[in-house]
């Protein structure tokens, strides 16, 4: 009941009686629904929750969704028509002022259209939209919106060219093959990201951010969409089954290494080794040789 | 007993007058001393935990598929190498702790011979008659470097995988011989087929351990023969060492030292994880990581590989990689030359062809100082140079802006460290009460109204004091009577 109440000060309260009713939406700050962009959103719904159950989203069933997708435990999110309206007036509060009304795009930030729902989730939901200085590159802050908001906007976007460009996928990882994903990762990812998936500084400003935090759905729709400077990967370059390996090998190995020697010293190898070694290895030992030694 | 047993060794060998000389060896007590002594002992700390990895690590190439307890590798296609590695360090009894333990005494081991060569050469300890213990020295650090880049190698994983890669460009790119010398290495074109694992495994747990045995032998015997340097002080003359014997004083120190030398490597062996190659994966020459790092003393290498612009030219029919060969072959080459001339370089300049038993402050002698303080400087900074990525991101800066940065300052910087050190030293100088701690002045008021300042005697520590006389242990009777002063501390004539 309480959940119901809390929708309906976004959404016409029949869908969200219906939505509600579906028990397939949980999100959980209360206000934060209500109250639009100002409102830090500290959730991350279910859908960017760390482990992708399988209670996620909206219906995952779908238009974009092939078969072999869903085999692979990749699985399109077709979003309620519902969110379109709410969306609407949070794209023209929020967004429109760059992207332009219809989000057809204006001479400082690019057309929407065509691009799916996916894409505009991976850029809101990891808070590099919206974007104070377009010049710069986006990076990943504390989201504006929560993730019923995010999946609005998305579903807005989206609402122009239905069943074209990237869906929101729901991730389902209990099939995944670490090991292909491992040298998936190596051979695909590790010469930007790193092979520990720290991020580092590249070539004319650009970088390549850390992986630590990314979601298992922000993960595939950047594979999917190459957000940024990154090349996206479509399923004639990586399939479905093996993108899954790859999001399971971030998600499970990347963002957990079994640091088994210690402590992990930020996965950033011999430069902080090399401090360790010699501060406090040869310092202490220093130290050692001046207590027992003589001093004048 | 132990008098019985030692007549009857010294019948049979005459090892008592030998051994008389080693046990009445005088130590001086300064702590800058002990530097060498933490390479030494780490150096024993390589040879133990050494002899522990190669009982299970496998020096081959050959590719086999990964069973071990390892989730994220388990199937795949690994050299031997690789997957004993990773065996040693999940499935091997205390496996992880002593390969974390010889990387972090490899690391150390270096850093405490930089360290040491420091003090030797700051001090001027390295002039007539030591410079061929100098010339040993030196051999060592670049043996040592050497071989810690060649076990770096031996895991075969992504990261020293890269490292070789590297390694064989630099050698390639030596004009005329390069090829012919990297592919007698390598057996061939890169990466081989697979001898180089092998190859680097006997170079570096047979070939280069044991020229530094004997290079260590020669450094320690030479030590002996020549007798310790010393800090100018009261007593203390060019012609005899002050300081502790080596019997019982000096042992009990050395001992300790060994052993916390050896808790400080198991301490972060332990605790500070090193090289997590399950986490790099298995090296394929077509896959590569972004920003890999050598070990720190690699580093100046890596450095000056990436800061160096790319300059090549093509004549007479070849091409001319300088973008390689300045930086990784003559930079080093003319540092290591440096270092091996310097003490003849310096006779040469100074024309001072005397002994020298006792040390220079290095305040006392400016351009030496200035001059070494520059060669830091330019070291140091072409080590920082290694890590412009790093840099980059954690300032959020772009990388170009850091890797000119960098050009720029490799060049000023040591120039500008010449100038100050050397104004630093000359201002030392002349300040008599320089590095001591002020007299404390006791201001009193006087009945009248007058103000008196008295100053009071120095802080304990401040000057010179000779150490207290320990009595030497009543169970060494073999003390020659010109020699047994019934002191710890001890002057031997040289």
């Amino acid at each position: 009941m309480r959940r119901l109440l809390r929708a309906r000060l976004l959404v016409p309260a029949g869908v969200a009686a219906g939505v509600a009713a579906a028990g397939l939406l949980t999100f959980t700050p209360a206000a934060q629904a209500g109250t639009a962009p100002s409102g830090s959103s500290s959730s991350a719904s279910s859908l960017h929750a760390s482990t992708a159950s399988a209670s996620v989203a909206p219906t995952t069933s779908g238009a974009a969704g092939s078969a072999s997708a869903k085999a692979a435990g990749i699985n399109p999110v077709t979003l309620p028509s519902s969110y379109i309206a709410p969306g609407e007036a949070l794209f023209a509060a929020n967004c429109a002022s760059c992207h332009g009304t219809d989000a057809v795009g204006t001479s400082r930030a690019p057309n929407l259209q065509g691009l799916g729902a996916g894409t505009i989730d991976f850029w809101v939901s990891t808070g590099r939209m919206p974007l104070a200085d377009p010049t710069e590159q986006a990076v990943r802050k504390p989201p504006r919106f929560n993730a019923l908001q995010t999946l609005e906007i998305a579903a807005y976007v989206q609402s122009f060219t239905p069943g074209v460009g990237v869906p929101i996928y729901h991730v389902n990882l209990s099939q995944a093959n670490l090991a292909q994903g491992q040298s998936l990762f190596t051979l695909n990812c590790a010469a930007c990201h790193t092979i520990t998936g720290a991020g580092d500084a590249l070539a004319d400003g650009a970088f390549a951010p850390s992986l630590h935090v990314a979601t298992p759905t922000q993960i595939i729709e950047a594979i999917r969409t190459g957000p940024g400077n990154m090349p996206h990967f479509s399923a004639g370059n990586i399939t479905n089954a093996q993108a899954r390996d790859i999001v399971a090998y971030v998600h499970e190995v990347i963002q957990h290494p079994t640091n088994r020697g210690g402590f992990g010293l930020g996965g950033n190898g011999p430069v902080a080794e090399g401090f360790v070694a010699l501060l406090i290895g040869v310092g202490g030992l220093l130290l050692v040789a001046f207590w027992i030694g003589e001093r004048a | 007993m132990i008098d019985k047993s030692l007549r009857w060794v010294d019948d049979r060998l005459g090892v008592a007058k030998g051994g008389r000389t080693f046990l009445d060896k005088i130590f001086p007590d300064h702590w800058s001393f002990m530097l060498g002594e933490i390479a030494l002992y780490s150096f024993v700390v390589l040879l133990a935990t050494g002899v522990f990895l190669t009982l299970y690590y496998v020096p081959s190439a050959k590719e086999v598929i990964y069973h071990g307890s390892y989730l994220p590798l388990r199937g795949q296609r690994v050299s031997e190498a690789y997957a004993s590695t990773i065996g040693l360090s999940f499935d091997v009894k205390s496996g992880l702790l002593m390969r974390q333990a010889h990387h972090w005494a490899a690391d150390i081991f270096l850093g405490s011979i930089a360290v040491h060569m420091a003090r030797v050469f700051f001090t001027g300890a390295f002039r007539k008659p030591r410079e061929l213990n100098w010339v040993v020295g030196v051999s060592m650090l670049l043996l040592g470097i050497l071989n810690g880049f060649l076990g770096y190698s031996l895991p075969d994983d992504l990261v020293s995988g890269t490292g070789i890669r590297i390694a064989y460009s630099i050698l390639e790119s030596i004009p005329i011989v390069g090829s012919y010398i990297a592919f007698f290495l390598f057996g061939g074109n890169y990466p081989g087929n697979g001898i180089i694992i092998p190859r680097f495994f006997i170079i570096h747990v047979l070939i280069i351990p044991a020229i530094i045995v004997g290079l260590l032998a020669a450094h320690l015997g030479l030590l002996v023969k020549q007798k310790h340097t010393q800090f100018p002080g009261k007593g203390r003359t060019e012609h005899n060492v002050v300081g502790s014997p080596m019997f019982p004083t000096f042992m009990a120190k050395t001992t300790g030292f060994m052993f916390m030398t050896t808790a400080t490597i198991f301490l972060l062996a332990g605790f500070a994880q090193i090289n997590p190659i399950w986490q790099f994966g298995p090296y394929q020459p077509y896959q590569i990581s972004y920003a890999v790092q050598p070990d720190w003393y690699m580093g100046w290498l890596d450095g000056a590989l990436r800061i160096m612009p790319s300059w090549e030219f093509v004549g007479w029919g070849h091409t001319w990689p300088l973008e390689v060969f300045l930086p990784a072959v003559l930079f080093p080459g003319i540092v290591f030359n440096l270092f091996f001339a310097w003490p003849f370089l310096e006779a040469k300049l100074t024309k001072d062809r005397a002994y020298h038993n006792l040390l220079d402050r290095p305040r006392d002698r400016p351009k030496r100082t200035a001059a070494g303080a520059s060669v830091f400087m330019l070291l140091f900074m072409v080590f920082c140079a290694s890590s412009t990525d790093v840099l980059a991101n954690f300032f959020n800066v772009p990388l170009q802006s850091v890797l000119i940065t960098f050009r720029i300052i490799v060049i000023v910087l040591p120039i500008l460290t010449f100038f100050v050190t050397y104004q630093i030293c000359k201002e030392l100088q002349g300040y008599e009460a320089a590095g001591k701690r002020k007299h404390p002045v006791v201001v009193t008021l006087t009945p009248e109204g007058e103000y008196r300042t008295t100053e009071m005697a120095p802080h304990p520590g401040d000057g010179h004091e000779e150490i207290e006389p320990i009595p030497v242990p009543t169970f060494i009777n073999l003390v020659p009577p010109e020699l047994a002063t019934g002191s710890g501390v001890r002057r031997v004539m040289r």
